[in-house]
Order: structure tokens, then sequence, then C-alpha cells
């Protein structure tokens, strides 16, 4: 099980394989955030934190603004995406959700989007950009979990927001923040697994 | 701060007016994410002292001329309620002397947030004193810490802070209202838990050398224990969702 | 405000300061020059003017009557505040008072007031009326360190103080009854720690490239008040060794003030 870490607490030498969510000082490596670690984990899992776009990241934005050549994109990040307006058909209105992905960011933290795709309809669920992993589980099995008993279409921000329509979405958005507040915990997969076939046998008998 | 001549004790037998002994702290419990909206929150009871603390950040800076190209700019504002004290009904708005502190406590996590994570950023840091009964800018900064640690902002460590000084002759630790202004000296002092740098030094009132050493040290040991209740206090936030979701 | 050529400005001090020395050539605990000159606004009850290398600061000091405060009513009042003028540095913008203004009149004022060196009860007039002095002090060239030059021009302004008249009730400032009382000498140093050296008085390059700054009000026997500023960090061990070259330094600061 892993432990709870605090801001300067040591974890491991220096000299040993980088781990994530680290600072190094003198010859040790301690956390610099709130977080889970296990020893040999090569990052420390925060509990909470901002979102910070990588590239190859798939994103759930907000138009935010509408340029004369791009729009800016609301990502739940200090830092806004830029999509040119060449990149899509469609001419977005400001409040518009599209899905895009991540392609390039500049050291002056300018991100450039790509591969828009409106989002009609359907609601959003916003969570924690760092439970994301937990709510996509390895090799998508928890995401598809969720998919298959509810029959939503789920998509899933890297960001922290999730995009859901259709079937059981009130069901899907209820196993989403579940899986935030737990997402700490052990035993997980199973835990949501039963919590969505008692759901689903409630709604059947009604 | 340092107040007229008072026929006064302080100290009666070994005890002060409050009952404690002289290293004794006061009750101090600290909750941390009580706040929805902001990032990161906490909210500190310290003896009569009720501190709310709340981070945003990062963020976009506004205005942008107050942005930094290379890092986050770390803001603060402690602020004091108007009803805040026992005495007076305090005026709206910062006050010279809620300049200076938040001036001081910024500069105290501008060396533990790891700012070059997030340039052009701004991490805004609010601090209220809702009830003042002395020592509220040190509760302010542990509040702070703590808000910022659960927005989980990257920091170097998490920063404890205490106020020591003189009262009849002798060194206190945790002086509250009366002692700060009828006491001899007034030192806040906030330290990095790791490496016990001093973030925040502040003095009034007169100590010799002697004195001042004696400070430190028990600055240093109370500290240790503030720190020990940040830490279970942001543990404390998934112990609690934890329990929230076992149906 | 980021200045390209104060990046540069900032690693070379802090180059060499590494290598031991200052861009100036001074000790790590050596004071600029500094001169002291008293009675330089007559009109202002007690006045100096500190020149502390390139810098200099104003100080103007004035006496008014004053209600006391309630829960001080034997007590006079005394108070402090400072311009960062913008004719003094380029940094400094017009405006309402910066926290940095704020800050240096704060620290001056505790400086002086901790130590005891102005006894408030000997304000004291009549029923509700005492005596109010107001210190205020006028930065004229930022060249670093304003607060040591500001601190020793507030000392200097007031040993050389002037006690207006007060008769049936009015004031009469051209008669005087003689000097303010003023029992200390209060020393105020500041030390700047750049790339983990401590150096005594920075000047406006060593305050750009300082990681924070440290000052320390002494009376010969006592630290009566402390700041420290900037975001760098300090340990114990350079806390008291400041405070023991503060103690040293004192007596050379308290030596430029007349009595």
């Amino acid at each position: 099980m892993a432990d709870i870490i605090v801001p300067g607490e040591t974890v491991a030498k220096a000299g040993g394989r980088p781990v994530g969510n680290t600072y190094r000082e003198g010859d040790s490596m301690r956390s610099a955030v709130v977080g889970l670690y296990k020893e040999g984990d090569d990052r420390i899992i925060p509990l909470q934190g901002p979102y910070l776009p990588a590239i190859g990241d798939f994103v759930i934005g907000v138009v935010q603004d509408v340029r004369f050549t791009s729009y800016t994109m609301n990502i739940n990040s200090p830092y806004n995406g830029s999509l040119s307006s060449k990149a899509t058909r469609d001419e977005l209105k400001l409040g518009d959700i599209i899905s895009a992905v991540v392609a390039a960011i500049d050291e002056s933290k300018n991100i450039t989007l790509e591969e828009p795709r409106r989002l009609i309809g359907g609601e959003i669920v916003s969570i924690s950009s760092v439970k994301v992993p937990r709510v996509i589980g390895k090799k998508n099995s928890m995401v598809n979990m969720i998919i298959d008993s509810t029959k939503s279409e789920v998509q899933v921000g890297r960001n922290g927001r999730i995009w859901i329509k259709g079937g059981n979405s009130a069901l899907a958005a209820m196993a989403i923040l579940k899986i935030e507040t737990e997402a700490h915990t052990s035993g997980l997969t199973d835990r949501i697994n039963a919590f969505l076939k008692a759901e689903m046998e409630k709604n059947n008998k009604v | 701060m340092m107040g007229g001549k008072t026929d006064r004790k302080l100290i009666v037998n070994g005890k002060r007016l409050d009952g404690r002994g002289l290293d004794d702290m006061r009750p101090l419990t600290i909750e941390a994410h009580v706040l929805n909206k902001a990032d990161g929150s906490a909210y500190v009871e310290w003896g009569k002292n009720k501190v709310l603390a709340a981070v945003y950040g990062p963020r976009e800076c506004v205005p942008r001329h107050d942005s930094d190209p290379y890092r986050a700019v770390v803001r603060c504002r402690y602020s004091m309620a108007p009803f805040c004290s026992l005495e007076e009904h305090g005026r709206a708005g910062p006050n010279r002397r809620a300049i200076e502190l938040s001036k001081v406590i910024r500069e105290a996590f501008q060396n533990v947030v790891i700012t070059e994570l997030f340039p052009k950023t701004a991490i805004d840091i609010f601090i209220e004193i809702l009830q003042s009964d002395g020592g509220t800018r040190c509760a302010g900064l542990v509040a702070a810490s703590v808000a910022l640690a659960d927005a989980g902002i990257p920091m170097r460590d998490l920063v404890s802070a205490i106020s020591v000084g003189k009262a009849d002759g002798q060194i206190v630790v945790d002086l509250f209202k009366d002692e700060d202004n009828f006491g001899e000296s007034d030192v806040p002092i906030a330290f990095a838990h790791r490496n016990n740098d001093i973030l925040l030094f502040q003095m009034d009132g007169k100590l010799t050398k002697d004195e001042v050493k004696t400070a430190l040290e028990k600055a240093k040991n109370a500290a240790v224990k503030i720190h020990a209740l940040q830490v279970e206090a942001l543990k404390k936030v998934y112990e609690r969702q934890a329990q929230q979701n076992v149906q | 405000m980021v200045d390209i050529l104060n990046e540069i400005k900032r690693d070379y001090v802090r180059d060499v300061v590494k290598r031991g020395k200052r861009i100036d050539e001074r000790k790590f605990d050596e004071y600029r020059k500094i001169t002291v000159e008293t009675g330089i606004i007559p009109n202002a009850e007690g006045s100096a003017k500190v020149k502390l290398g390139n810098s200099q600061v104003l100080v103007g000091v004035k006496l008014d009557i004053g209600i006391p405060y309630k829960d001080r009513p034997t007590e006079g009042i005394f108070s402090t505040s400072s311009e960062l003028l913008p004719l003094a540095s380029p940094t400094f913008e017009p405006g309402p008072p910066s926290a940095q203004s704020i800050e240096l009149a704060r620290v001056v004022d505790r400086g002086i007031r901790s130590s005891g060196a102005i006894d408030m009860n000997s304000l004291f007039i009549e029923e509700n009326k005492v005596w109010a002095i107001f210190t205020d002090v006028y930065a004229l060239d930022h060249d670093g360190n304003l607060i040591d030059a500001a601190a020793l021009a507030g000392m200097a302004a007031l040993l050389s103080c002037r006690m207006p008249k007060y008769e049936d009730g009015k004031i009469i400032r051209t008669e005087s009854s003689g000097k303010l009382p003023v029992s200390e000498k209060v020393a105020t140093c500041t030390f700047a720690k750049i790339n983990g050296s401590i150096v005594l008085d920075p000047s406006f390059d060593e305050e750009v490239a300082m990681d924070c700054r440290l000052t320390l009000s002494t009376t010969p026997t006592h630290l009566c008040a402390s700041q420290k500023g900037g975001s760098g960090a300090i340990t114990e061990k350079e806390l008291l060794d400041c405070l023991d070259t503060a103690f040293r330094k004192g007596s050379e600061l308290r030596a430029l003030l007349k009595d």
C-alpha cells in the first residue's frame, strides 16, 4: 500500500532513477507535492494539482475567445490552447465544446491544438486532472467497464474534462466521480464494477 | 506591537495569564480543503485566532505586466476582517500593517514554491483573519502553507511559523494578544521544516543575544509540533474522502 | 519588472562575491562612506540628511498636538512614513506607497520605538492633549540600503529636534522649550545574503543580486528590532553572526550621531 507523503519529505537518494514530482536537493530527492508513493515507484502520484499539457494529450476544451485567425481554448490549465481556424471546417462559437490533441508547446508555454472535433449535446464532468489515469485504467480497462455497463459514449480528456453522451449517462457520471474520490485506494476496479452492476440492477427492477 | 508600560504581571508562579507554561502553545487545530471553489484551502484555529487561507493558481496572471516570463509570480493578500478584534471595529481595506505582512508572508512562500514550473502565471494566496488574538501572521502562514499543498502546487517544503517573545523577563512561546501588547518583545519566525531555514523573521522589543538564542531554540521546537499538525491535516483530507464513500 | 540589464549585473555581482570580494572592493563588513548633516530644513523641528555611499535620504520631523489613543491616554504619538520619491530611482513610480515604501517606514519606526529612545509619557501635555511626533522619510537617491540611511537620518533628526513652545493652547513654533528628550541612539544595520555570503550595507547592484536581507536595530546591549526581507532564507548561525556584527558596527554608527 502506498503511503501519503508531503512536500519536503525525502523519497530517495539523488543518484538513483529520477522520480516524478520530486526535486533534487543536495544528495536527496524530496517530494514536491502531497501524494502517494511506494518505494520503487517512478513517480509520486499527486493527490491534487494543476493540469500541465503535454504533447499528444487528448483534451476537451471550451472556446473562450474567437480571434481573427485562431480560437483561444480554455483547457482547464493555467495555459490556454490555441486552435488555428484553418484546422477546423466548422466555425466555432464562444462556449462551444471541442475535443483536440496537443500538437506543440513552445518555451513560452503557448499551446497549439489540432484535430478538433465538436462535441454536441451530452454533458461534461470535471474532475481533477491528476485522477484521469485512474478513470482510464490500465489499457482502458476502467473506462471500458463504464462504457460497457452504461452504454454511454465517454471521451476522457487528459485535462480532467470528461464528455458523456447517451446511455445511462447519469450512472457513468456517478461512477467517474466515485473514482475521483477513491482514486488513491486499492481494489477500486472491483468496487466500481460492483457499483455499476448494483446500480444497473436497480434500474432494471424499476 | 510594542505597547505601553503596565504594572500588570504577565507571569505568576510560572504560569501565564491564560494558564499556560512558558513553553506551551495554545491549542492549534488545522483543517485542509475547506472551500470548494478555491484550488486549495485551510482553516486554522489557534487559541482564539480563527484564520482562513485560500489559494488560486497557477492561473493566468492579470494584469499582464505583473507576470514574469520565466516563473510564476506569487502574490499574497493578508487581510483582517473588520469584526476580528475584541476591541474596535476595524476599517475595511488593507492598512499599512497588512501590506507589510502581505509582503513578508509572500516572501516566505516565494522561497519554497517551485515557481519555474509555471512561467507567466500567478499563484494567489489569500489570508483572511476572521478573529484575532495575537500571532495572526503566524497563523496565516501556517494556514496558507497547508492551502498551497492542498492545491497541489509543487513546493520544496511546508512552512511552519510561531511567535516567541519575552514577558516579565522570560522567554515565552506563542504570544497571545495581551502578551504581544504588554510584553517586552515579540518575535514572529517562520521555518522551512526540512532544514530550519528561516523564511520570515521580525522582531520588536528588547532582547540580549542570549535571549535571541533561547528564543530561536524554543521557536524551532514549536515549529516541529506545528509541522506535524499541518501534515496530519493534509493526510486527513484523503481519509475523510475515503470514508464518505464507504457505503 | 524584469530588467534585462539587471540580470547581467546580478550574475556579475554574485560571481565576484563567490570569489570573496565585492564589486566596489569593500570588505564584507564595511560600510560605504557615511555623512550625517542635521538641521538642514529649519522649518521642521528636526531634520537630517544622510549620505550612505551614493544613497541619500532626508528625514524631517514635525511636532503637532494630537489626541492620545484611548488605551494609552498618557502617551504621545510617534508615527513614521516614507516616500520613495520617483526622482530617487527609475524603479520608483509615482502613486500610493508601495509595499517596499511601507516596509521601510515601519522598520525605521520599530527600531526607534522598540528601543525606548523616546519616552512616550514625556510627551503628555494635559488631558486629551499630547505631542505627536511625525517622522517623514524622503528617499532622494537610491543606490541601495535605504533602510540604514533612513534609520540613521531618523535618529539624527530626532536627536537634534527642538520642542516648540506650547502656551495657552497654542503652539509657538518660533520659540523653543528645549530639545526633544531622546534617551538611546539606535543603530540599524542591514545585511544582504548573496550567493551564500553575508555582506553589510548592500549597494543597489548588490540588492539586485541578493537572495534576501536582514535588518537588525540595536542599542549597545540589546537587539530591539529586526526584519528579514526578500525570499531567500537565512540560517540560525547567519542570524547570530549578523547580530554580533551589528553590535560591533553599532558603535561606529553611534559615533556619527551628535548629541
